[in-house]
């Protein structure tokens, strides 16, 4: 199972590096703390893969945000 | 994700789609060992060399290059270089790593063979050991290559 994520858009992407940023991790020590390599977080954060329902989770109790912060997409986002 | 070629072969719910690959993946992965036991088989000295199991070498061959070559060009094997220093210190180590493979192959082929009696012998020992291990620098720097660049391209802004 994949979380609901806009691929095209940049907005759930950037909501994933703004709280990494804000959580004052870089990608490596993300990747280390969600179990996944450097590349997959790179990846998430520039669209370019759908994380499963699983590593969504991961990424968001990492960066103590909720599913609804990091990966909805609002009617305005798109 | 980028979807492959084989997409349109997979159905479009993603929990089939993902079984549908595993099964994909576990039959290619039993038709090699298979292909592999049946050369082997039928190619040993006691029966001679044979073209049916020349096919099945070539099919083996096939199996595995495929996905070797597909996981070099697609840069994910270095996942964690992305500096310069961290790439050319990677660099250094594919090259040790092929010297080791070179000395090793070296090594084996002289207790096998024993040691070359003449210059052919040695030019039939030197000659194939120094490609392989050329070869094996070579798609190793392919695939850090492509990984450095696509590591670079995903880095941190």
């Amino acid at each position: 199972m994949q979380c609901i994520f806009d691929m095209d858009g940049e907005h759930v992407n950037n909501r994933i590096k703004i709280a990494r940023v804000g959580k004052s991790l870089t990608q490596v020590q993300l990747a280390k703390k969600v179990g996944v390599t450097r590349q997959t977080i790179g990846l998430i954060e520039k669209g370019q893969y759908n994380p499963s329902l699983q590593l969504c989770i991961s990424i968001a109790k990492t960066l103590e945000k909720t599913l609804d912060e990091l990966f909805w997409e609002d009617q305005n986002d798109g | 994700m980028d979807k492959s070629w084989i997409s349109f072969l997979l159905p479009d719910d993603e929990y089939k789609e993902k079984k549908m690959l595993y099964f994909m993946a576990e039959s290619a992965v039993l038709l090699a060992v298979a292909l592999f036991i049946y050369a082997l088989i039928t190619n040993v000295e006691l029966y001679g060399s044979s073209e049916t199991g020349t096919l099945a070498g070539l099919s083996f061959v096939f199996l595995t290059g495929y996905v070797l070559v597909r996981y070099t060009f697609s840069g994910i094997e270095y996942t964690d270089i992305v500096g310069h220093n961290s790439y050319q210190k990677e660099k250094k180590t594919i090259l040790f790593r092929s010297l080791m493979f070179l000395i090793t192959f070296l090594v084996a082929s002289i207790i096998l063979k024993g040691i070359p009696a003449d210059m052919e012998e040695l030019l039939d020992l030197l000659g194939p050991s120094i490609l392989a291990a050329v070869f094996m620098y070579f798609w190793n720097y392919i695939s850090l290559k492509r990984s450095y660049q696509k590591n670079k391209d995903l880095l941190d802004d």
